[in-house]
């Protein structure tokens, strides 16, 4: 979930955000070599005293302030297009769970073994439930380190589903199934909130994944009718 | 013939670039007075700019006077026979400013930073107004002793606990590491 003054990307807790995050960094350390490079560079010539009245079509530094960033950014692509694939890539999912999105609360129905539904609303603050916003009355259990399907739909109007610590965000549109794919790698708490303006209550329909281990789910799904 | 219409064309044509050329010439005596065209200047046209990077205007500074005149024919002998107040009138017959006039500092940064802070300040006085009498109230979670309690809960999920906040705390002490 993200603290006070959190400027970077929560820690991961799924495979791919995990890679997501590595190719977040490598991006900006490459953008911010070309920050500095470029500052310098405007810097020095903001504030040297050269003077060059006859300057005009200079093939070499064309050729080289072309070249140069392509290449850059083919650094950049390389990563990045294996990641694009890489999250499309086929899972074989243990499990399914739908969501469904309304106005103004999520539904969660668990339906591969026993029928399990129930709505999911934002609770109300107080100093002792205490993460305003975000806490809600019933949490969504996933067992640990399995490959979950999620699909989300929406009974209105369109809102998004996600989780920014697993990478997972998808729109949630009504008359239209939308499939994610993930795994969650260490227990806990993952907070998300609704993420397509649908409403005056849009920002008070959160999302809470509650990550427990295989042996907790299965109690949780055979004593919740 | 065919190409007879074409030279009478190009003989029109020629007569009245040259009479344009006239009357520029003629337009351009009448712009810049008695001055002497001495050079190319920037970027030839006969006008006088002090440019740093272009050190010889086009024209002279000041139209031509018979004193002046003459102090060019004492130009023209030994430079040591003339004196100091004399160098300087040929200077400015010829020039506004001397190079060391064009890159004096203006001042003008410190007109220019005043009225940003003067901006900025009154910016800032719009702000506090609003904060007292346009903004709601924050929200009871921002209270210190609810930020602690959610700081609590919060590593108490371990929230965050690779790089984040849950890794600055030290589970088996119960302090921060």
């Amino acid at each position: 979930m993200p603290t006070w003054g959190c400027l970077g990307l929560q820690d991961s807790a799924s495979p791919l955000m995990e890679q997501l995050t590595y190719f977040h960094d490598h991006t900006m350390f490459i953008l911010i070599l070309i920050t500095t490079l470029v500052g310098y560079i405007l810097i020095n010539s903001t504030l040297n005293s050269l003077i060059n009245r006859f300057l005009l079509e200079n093939q070499e530094i064309e050729i080289i302030w072309t070249v140069l960033p392509a290449i850059i950014l083919i650094f950049i692509a390389m990563p990045s297009l294996r990641l694009l694939y890489l999250l499309d890539e086929t899972n074989n999912s243990s499990i399914t769970i739908k969501t469904i999105g309304h106005q103004w609360y999520w539904s969660y129905e668990y339906s591969d073994f026993l029928d399990v539904e129930f709505d999911s609303f934002m609770a109300p603050y107080s100093i002792d439930s205490n993460l305003r916003l975000l806490d809600v009355d019933n949490r969504i259990p996933i067992p640990l380190n399995t490959q979950i399907r999620l699909i989300i739909s929406a009974a209105d109007v369109i809102h998004s589903w996600t989780i920014p610590s697993l990478g997972v965000k998808a729109d949630a549109i009504p008359g239209r199934l939308n499939q994610v794919s993930f795994l969650v790698n260490r227990p806990g708490l993952f907070y998300g909130q609704c993420s397509e303006i649908c409403g005056a209550n849009h920002s008070f329909m959160p999302i809470l994944i509650e990550s427990i281990s295989v042996d907790s789910f299965l109690n949780w799904v055979s004593s919740n009718p | 013939m065919a190409l007879n219409p074409m030279y009478r064309r190009a003989l029109a044509l020629t007569i009245q670039q040259v009479s344009r050329q006239q009357t520029a010439a003629a337009s351009t005596v009448s712009k810049i007075g008695n001055r002497d065209v001495v050079g190319f200047g920037m970027n030839g046209t006969p006008s006088y700019i002090d440019r740093v990077d272009f050190p010889m205007p086009a024209i002279r500074f000041k139209e031509n006077t018979p004193d002046i005149q003459a102090l060019r024919e004492k130009e023209k002998e030994d430079w040591k026979k003339l004196t100091l107040e004399e160098k300087k009138a040929l200077y400015r017959a010829s020039f506004c400013q001397t190079f060391a006039e064009m890159k004096a500092p203006t001042g003008e940064w410190k007109s220019v930073l005043g009225i940003t802070l003067i901006l900025s300040s009154l910016g800032i006085w719009i702000y506090m107004w609003m904060k007292m009498y346009v903004y709601d109230d924050l929200p009871e979670s921002f209270k210190p002793e609810h930020q602690e309690a959610q700081l609590k809960r919060m590593i108490g999920l371990g929230a965050n606990p690779v790089q984040g906040i849950s890794s600055k705390w030290d589970y088996a002490k119960g302090d921060w590491k």
